[in-house]
């Protein structure tokens, strides 16, 4: 059964995350009824979504690599977005990642107090990965890297979890139509199944937020259908864990998320790494 | 009469002896005995494990546990997780809780030592008890089959409050027990290992039985040989095998 290998030390799976920074990500969420820019969501997102990462493989004796991580930034520029001591790596151990942020700030944390109340709990909240939105939007070129790099770990891991990118994004490409290059990454494959390319689409326009549709028929334009198209279907168990947290995912859903609020695109990404069990 | 207490255990493969998180305890008086499984995905469960059994053959836990008898070992486990200064991820983590699946059993005499013997069990979650009598089952507790496992069992935490009541949590059995018994305590991958044997017309006891002995395998390759036939989820095993000679 496809989808079914063990995560372990030695046989690791990895994510990639592709981050859109172009100009258009410092305009403010379509969604919600907050101000927040869409790069300062996504930041605080994939901040959020690394940190999951680094407690599911964090035991006793420290951080166990269970999976290698890179996160690639698509705008003026593309290539690996992590700030700190891990600029400039491409994939990176998921044991450097929990050890090396490149900051760790203090948060407030709402947590129920024990008694049927609320109380707010400082936290730590490392950060990786600091908001940027500045020119194009180079989806192709960014799917292309990610190709190559899953190209090399596949070369190395070949019975692994098959690797899942992650590309977050408000539209439009502007270095052409990214079918081309996302089937390439699609086609890609372990002896476990099919690489997954899942798609955040974080729009400005006030329409309905859509996670884990079957069909294209009412997303609200031909950027959001062609982000639908071009995300790979979810496996069976990503639907059944889906469905158990309350979202609605049918018979073919994508593995695609429009104009949802951050906390559905957290919950859904969580979804996307959280596929079986690690020893 | 005599009662024999013998315990296995074996880490999931592809990790070390350090990072087994069952853990198992006899009483010296072999009148009190339990495994506990403790979450791999959670921090210090291994720590949290060894409390439970521990307080348990200690008479330390009733039977039903009462949940406010945690305490003692939650703030316990509280000041072993704070011994050092920890990393960011570790503080984060150690605020959700170890976890833990637990069975204990108690074999009591009558005060005449008559044959009358009565044995008590208190269980959470999906570590299991087989009580064989000859060469049959009598007695299952908590599970009774091998559908009856799945991902998310009851556990124990080690945060207060996050128990419940309990109510639902925690589970008690009894049943009456002689010379010639067998009782088998285990963590979930060998459990549900043996109930679909049973399902398959097995005897799986009898396996159980000879483990060690000149005849057998070693626990360890007949795990090994079970998981690589894909018969078992790799996972910590833990068996207490507990015979009772005349």
């Amino acid at each position: 059964m496809a989808y079914s290998a063990e995560i372990s030390r030695a046989n690791p799976s990895c994510f990639v995350f592709l981050i859109d920074q172009s100009g258009s990500m410092a305009d403010v969420f379509g969604a919600g009824e907050g101000n927040q820019k869409k790069a300062d969501g996504v930041a605080d997102a994939i901040n959020r979504l690394l940190q999951n990462l680094v407690l599911k493989c964090a035991r006793d004796e420290g951080i166990r690599d269970f999976f290698h991580v890179g996160v690639i930034g698509y705008g003026a520029q593309v290539g690996p977005a992590f700030s700190g001591a891990l600029a400039g790596r491409q994939l990176v151990p998921i044991s450097e990642v929990g050890n090396s942020p490149s900051r760790v700030e203090q948060r407030n944390k709402k947590v129920p107090d024990g008694a049927g109340g609320i109380v707010e709990q400082p936290v730590r909240f490392p950060i990786w990965f600091d908001p940027i939105a500045n020119g194009g939007t180079p989806m192709s070129q960014a799917l292309g890297q990610a190709k190559s790099i899953i190209d090399t770990w596949l070369s190395q891991h070949p019975n692994c979890f098959p690797p899942i990118v992650i590309n977050i994004t408000d539209g439009e490409a502007s270095d052409g139509d990214p079918s081309t290059a996302a089937d390439e990454i699609r086609k890609l494959k372990s002896n476990d199944g099919d690489v997954l390319l899942f798609n955040i689409h974080c729009s400005s326009q006030r329409a309905q937020p859509t996670v884990f549709p079957n069909s294209e028929t009412g997303l609200p334009d031909q950027f959001a259908q062609q982000l639908f198209r071009i995300s790979s279907a979810l496996p069976p168990q990503m639907a059944t864990v889906a469905r158990t947290e309350g979202l609605n995912a049918a018979e073919g859903a994508r593995g695609f998320v429009f104009n949802a609020g951050m906390v559905e695109v957290i919950k859904a990404l969580d979804i996307g790494t959280r596929p079986s069990a690690m020893r | 009469m005599e009662i024999y207490a013998k315990e296995f255990c074996l880490p999931k493969r592809g990790s070390s002896e350090d990072e087994y998180d069952d853990s198992s305890s006899a009483a010296r008086d072999k009148s009190r005995f339990a495994v506990a499984d403790g979450a791999t995905e959670a921090s210090f469960s291994r720590e949290w494990a060894k409390q439970l059994v521990r307080a348990f053959t200690a008479k330390r836990l009733s039977i039903p546990i009462a949940l406010d008898e945690l305490k003692p070992l939650q703030s316990k486990w509280e000041n072993f997780v704070h011994r050092h200064p920890l990393p960011w991820y570790a503080e984060e983590k150690i605020r959700s809780g170890a976890f833990a699946a637990f069975v204990g059993l108690e074999l009591l005499v009558g005060d005449s030592g008559g044959a009358e013997r009565i044995w008590r069990a208190t269980a959470v979650g999906d570590s299991c008890l087989a009580q064989v009598r000859g060469n049959e089952i009598i007695k299952a507790f908590p599970l009774v089959d091998s559908a009856s496992f799945g991902n998310c069992p009851n556990l124990l935490s080690s945060i207060p409050n996050c128990n419940g009541n309990g109510t639902e949590l925690v589970m008690q059995c009894s049943g009456t027990w002689g010379c010639e018994d067998a009782f088998f305590l285990m963590t979930d991958a060998l459990a549900c290992w043996f109930f679909r044997e049973l399902e398959q017309g097995n005897k799986p006891w009898n396996l159980l039985r000879d483990l060690d002995t000149q005849d057998s395998v070693s626990f360890q390759e007949f795990i090994a040989n079970l998981r690589s036939e894909a018969r078992m989820k790799n996972d910590d095993v833990t068996l207490m095998r507990i015979d009772i000679i005349s």
